[in-house]
């Protein structure tokens, strides 16, 4: 356990509603974001990108774009110095196409010209002569169909197979069930400022969540040494998993290599659409069969995900998914099988919950089925099924660490219920301010759902974060390239500064690859591996200080001790208290740590192995009221409760609560790219529909906090699990209302009551 | 977005001699779809003549009793407007159950009567689209059309149109004013717009060239017994999946005069003429609305996924006509 001086005198420590540093500004407007960048004699850049799912490129002119006025360079596969493949974690994508083209959307060229019109025009001036292929775009052919690309079809296969997955109990459930595309429709585009430096190498600025990862693929197809390539981030508008991936970074380099000129480049709504990856959609089959009390016995899952033409993250999405996919419930005897495959739709990567959204909305509908079957409350089968701590996961991973599910259940179930419809307010009946439904015709509907997932890189991925700790005469400046996406870390690095060293002025430096890596904001993981390097280097930093003041007064350091932003010592006769700042003037302590997590394992050839950090779980109530004459939903409370370990900033939990309903809200509801030959059919947010206020519910919460040990200050991440199992308490509450079987998400108007219609 | 002029002129004989002189010209209300649809390389226009300069911003009262509304009024004013909302109820409700505040604040009388469907292939370049460009074919059919049409759409297309505000103008019988090359002309609502057939490309009867200067709503004292309703995805800011327009004149039990108009069921706003013929005279019961609803859905064509749209529209349309019998 973290050793936590909670300090009373200091304001903004650990636990409390510290305000977020970027809150202000954001609120004011001021906030720069991204797409704000601006410099002097800067060049505008563009990409061309593929019509076609599938086609083969016959020869590629760029003469004309080059002729029109105001451009600068155009840029194709043949202009890259070094390698011209990248991707997140494995190098399959193209950062051009060059022979083929394997989705729509895919970069074929890039241009930079004085003028965004002028850039326009090159794009449209760019002549590919493209052959159109059949694509492949049903993803349950994909792994038998001949491959698209050299490295398969096939991304993962996974098969988690324990104890005897044959046994059968006597009740048996089975279901279909498919999730659709979702995007992160984060608001702020992809953007970023890619400035030519005279060493020869990049300075670029960008809105990601992972910067040295994104240097690591520009450095490599630009033929620099790393060094030379130097990220800062960008105001960054949300993210969700869809930054991960390199977008513009290369693009933007390369022109900025090509022009010497500073090199601009910001995503229109309908280019990040295409632009980044997506939730990969999924079918999922699953069994389960338990005793008439409702135990489980036997546990079978077949899960297919689409991961479009490029791997991204699609080999963990697999993983997780697999590892996931009986929800935080115990079962001896599991068959689980999950696959990813390359199609020539969309690619998809990560996207909060990361696999375990998609396994969750089956097993929690097969949940409700075996309790129904069964004849017992859901919420009581969830009891009866419910992992603790001393448990084994399908992987036979024992889990170690807290994983308190019956009591978020019972947490969640027991929070009040809102009003009955006759009496709310008309704006929150289905419908909303078109006050289409009447309180009359409104059915309502109760359901609940539970979730979990892991914490971190899982499988033996060897994690770490770095950060630098500064202070001198009480100010703290703490420097960490962790992504500040909108989730908070930047309040939570100056809450830990100011709990371990006992001052309030904590300065951040800016987040840039003038440390070593913070790893990736996602996976839950930030405030845990980043907020443990801050930690770390704020108790280096605080044990140099105390030294320094031990050795001034020739004391054992072991002594001393920082409280209410005082060094004061133990030993009550060297009554030595002095404040912070005045402890060593004019002296700087500086340190710079790495932290890591403990060490994980693969997977074996059954899917078996200490895979995993840490777990989190959370559950959900949903109520809804449906006006099935017109198929309006209204969701009208989610009533969560969530494992936090320990909140370490109740609102900012708050906040990623809420959120993340919202976000688990639209894909039962609404949120879904429609595809037709692998084209996206609404790539706009005219088109794709997100909740807006009038959609979200009211959101009761409550936070379980049982420290997980081994985590910096006993806290868990808490973004990921909000989004998890609110989707299907959503629809299980609709199923509720409406009797229908709802196997698939969003749920539209048809699929609530008219049906066939006649 | 391709390059193009702009031109803000003050008179309308100049906003009509620039129309007339230029090739691809185009009028501009407040630029919230033709703006859009620029962005996506729907539209080309060479110049854009921004109407919303023109004297065309009012709303007054006409001799008869009615009202007028100028082209150039912004949506929010006219959702606004006192009079519209006592005298017109479904038309203020209409307008604001449209977009949100923001686009609502910008969009014109006169450009929400001309936005175009939302039809996705219609606003894909890259996808055929007979009415984008004519003969190239129709993927709807086969495709994505869960809000696309289930009355007069035809073999060549079967898109909606978005309008909420036209639906309710459509109930109340109003005038379009427009100038055209040949002079002033009014125009019915009821022939402002043309169903597809074999000309999905021309969705109004206006000549090339004409400018909207005014919608007059007759005057017709029981509507101020009428009330828009709309279906649709989510609470706020989106676009109808079903919607109606009624007013209702009930005495005794029974239906003097009965206006219905449906929305996102038709490439036009789809005045229910059956329906309301088949309630004149009749008691106002839910019976009788039923079957005024079955009346004039009986010739829907639904296809494959937008089935649901007829009972979405038949039980709108029944529970704004009890609503409206409770009302009165
Ligand atoms: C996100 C979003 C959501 C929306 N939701 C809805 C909705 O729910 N319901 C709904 O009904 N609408 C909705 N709309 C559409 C909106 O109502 C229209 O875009 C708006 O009414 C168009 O008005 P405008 O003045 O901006 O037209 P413009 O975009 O300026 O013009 C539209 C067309 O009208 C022509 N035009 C404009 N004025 C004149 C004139 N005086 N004479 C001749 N021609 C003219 C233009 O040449 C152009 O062809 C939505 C739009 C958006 C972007
Ligand atoms: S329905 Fe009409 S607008 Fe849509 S694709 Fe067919 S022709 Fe085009």
């Amino acid at each position: 356990m973290s050793d936590i001086a909670t300090t009373h005198a200091t304001k903004g420590t650990i636990g409390e509603n510290a305000s977020r540093p970027d809150g202000g500004p954001k609120v004011r407007g001021e906030f720069a974001f991204s797409g704000d960048l601006w410099a002097d004699g800067m060049l505008w850049g563009r990409t061309l990108r593929s019509p076609h799912p599938a086609a083969r490129i016959i020869a590629i002119d760029i003469a004309a774009a080059l002729r029109i006025p105001g451009v600068h360079a155009v840029v194709t596969a043949a202009d890259l110095p070094a390698s011209v493949n990248y991707g997140l974690e494995w190098r399959d994508q193209p950062v051009f196409a060059t022979d083929v083209v394997r989705y729509v959307g895919e970069p074929v060229a890039a241009v930079a010209a004085d003028h965004p019109e002028a850039a326009r025009q090159a794009c449209e001036a760019i002549d590919v002569q493209y052959e159109p292929q059949v694509p492949l775009l049903d993803p349950a052919e994909a792994a038998a169909a001949p491959p698209i690309h050299p490295d398969g079809n096939v991304f993962r296969q996974l098969t988690i197979r324990t104890g005897d997955p044959s046994a059968r109990g006597p009740i048996v459930v089975e279901g279909a069930y498919e999730v659709g595309m979702q995007d992160q429709a984060f608001m702020g585009p992809e953007a970023g400022l890619a400035i030519p430096a005279d060493d020869g190498g990049i300075d670029l600025i960008v809105s990601t969540q992972w910067l040295h990862n994104d240097r690591l693929q520009v450095a490599e197809c630009l033929g620099l040494a790393p060094e030379k390539v130097r990220l800062s981030l960008g105001g960054v508008g949300g993210a969700f998993g869809a930054r991960e991936d390199v977008s513009l970074q290369i693009h933007a380099c390369l022109l900025a290599q090509r022009t010497a000129r500073p090199i601009k480049i910001v995503y229109s709504r309908e280019e990040s659409f295409l632009g980044h990856v997506h939730r990969h959609p999924a079918r999922i089959w699953m069994r389960h069969s338990a005793e008439a009390d409702g135990r489980l016995v036997s546990f079978e899952a077949r899960i297919l995900l689409d991961g479009g033409a490029y791997r991204s993250s699609s080999y963990h999405v697999v993983a997780n998914a697999t590892c996931f996919s009986a929800g935080p419930y115990k079962v001896e005897n599991a068959l689980a099988e999950g696959i990813g495959v390359r199609t020539n739709n969309p690619p998809c990567g990560a996207m909060r919950g990361f696999g375990a959204v998609q396994v969750c909305f089956a097993h929690e509908a097969q949940m409700d089925k075996l309790a129904e079957a069964c004849g017992v409350d859901p919420v009581e089968i969830r009891l009866r099924n419910a992992l603790a701590t001393g448990d084994r996961l399908l992987t036979g991973q024992v889990i170690e660490g807290t994983l308190p599910v019956a009591r978020v259940i019972r947490e969640a179930a027991a929070l009040p219920l809102p009003p009955s419809p006759e009496i709310a307010d008309p704006m929150t009946r289905p419908g909303g301010a078109g006050r289409t439904a009447d309180a009359a015709h409104v059915r309502r509907g109760i359901g609940f759902a539970v979730g979990f997932k892991n914490l971190m890189y899982a499988e033996g991925y060897m994690d770490g974060s770095a950060a630098r700790c500064r202070l001198s005469d009480g100010l703290a400046t703490v420097t960490c390239a962790a992504a500040e996406v909108g989730q908070g870390f930047v309040t939570l690095a100056q809450q830990i500064a100011r709990t371990v060293l006992g001052v309030e002025d904590v300065l951040l430096a800016p987040a840039d690859t003038s440390i070593g890596s913070a790893g990736s904001s996602s996976a839950s993981r930030q405030t845990w591996m980043s907020g443990g390097a801050v930690e770390k280097a704020c108790q280096a930093v605080r044990a140099a200080l105390l030294q320094h003041v031990a050795d001034r007064h020739g004391i054992d350091p072991a002594q001393l001790t920082i409280t209410d932003g005082r060094v004061t010592s133990t030993d009550a006769r060297d009554s030595i208290d002095l404040a912070v700042a005045d402890a060593a003037p004019g002296v700087v302590f500086e340190e710079e740590v790495e932290y890591h997590h403990r060490i994980t394992h693969p997977l074996d050839d059954d899917g078996q192995g200490d895979a995993h950090v840490s777990l989190v779980c959370a559950a959900h109530r949903a109520v809804v009221d449906v006006d099935p004459d017109l198929g309006l939903i209204r969701v009208v409370q989610v009533a969560t409760a969530q494992d936090v370990g320990r909140a370490l900033n109740p609102l900012q939990v708050l906040g990623q609560i809420e959120g993340g309903i919202a976000q688990g809200l639209g894909l039962a509801t609404m949120e879904e790219l429609t595809l037709r030959n692998g084209r996206i059919l609404n790539p706009s947010f005219t088109d794709y529909l997100i909740p807006t206020a009038l959609d979200m519910p009211e959101v009761l919460a409550t936070l379980v906090e049982e420290p997980e040990p081994g985590a910096p200050f006993g806290a868990k991440g808490v973004g990921e699990p909000p989004t998890i199992s609110s989707t299907p308490a959503i629809v299980a509450a609709l199923r509720a209302a409406t009797g229908k079987a709802l196997n698939r998400v969003p749920v539209r108007p048809q699929d609530i009551a008219l049906g066939d219609g006649e | 977005m391709k390059e193009f002029g702009y031109e803000r002129p003050a008179h309308p004989t100049d906003a009509l001699a620039m129309i007339a002189g230029v090739a691809g010209a185009r009028f501009l209300g407040g630029g919230t779809n033709l703006v859009d649809l620029m962005k996506l390389g729907v539209e080309t226009p060479a110049v854009l003549i921004d109407v919303t300069a023109l004297p065309y911003d009012f709303v007054t009262d006409d001799a008869d009793g009615g009202l007028r509304v100028g082209s150039g009024t912004r949506n929010s004013d006219l959702a606004a407007h006192l009079a519209v909302r006592r005298r017109y109820p479904a038309l203020a409700q209409a307008v604001l159950a449209g977009a949100s505040g923001q686009l609502r604040n910008m969009a014109t009388v006169g450009g929400n009567l001309l936005q175009r469907t939302r039809c996705p292939y219609f606003q894909d370049v890259t996808k055929p689209c007979n009415k984008r460009v004519p003969d190239s074919g129709c993927p709807a059919r086969d495709g994505e059309h869960h809000n696309l049409a289930i009355l007069g759409g035809s073999d060549l297309c079967i898109a909606t149109n978005p309008s909420d505000m036209a639906v309710a103008l459509a109930a109340f019988d109003a005038v379009v004013f427009v100038e055209e090359p040949a002079g002033p002309r009014a125009v019915p609502i009821a022939d402002f717009y043309r169903l597809p057939a074999d000309e999905p490309q021309r969705e109004t009867t206006l000549e090339p060239g004409a400018l909207i200067t005014a919608v007059a709503l007759p005057a017709l004292p029981w509507a101020a017994n009428s009330r828009y309703r709309k279906a649709r995805e989510r609470a706020s800011y989106s676009f109808a999946i079903g919607s109606v327009a009624v007013a209702l004149d009930v005495a005794d039990g029974m239906v003097r005069d009965v206006r219905i108009a449906l929305g996102a069921v038709a490439p036009i706003p789809w005045r229910a003429y059956r329906a309301e013929q088949s309630l004149r005279g009749q008691p106002a019961t839910e019976v009788a609305f039923r079957e005024a609803a079955d009346a004039e859905l009986e010739w829907a064509q639904p296809l494959r996924d937008n089935r649901y749209k007829v009972p979405l529209v038949r039980n709108l349309m029944v529970r704004t006509l009890i609503e409206l019998v409770q009302a009165s």
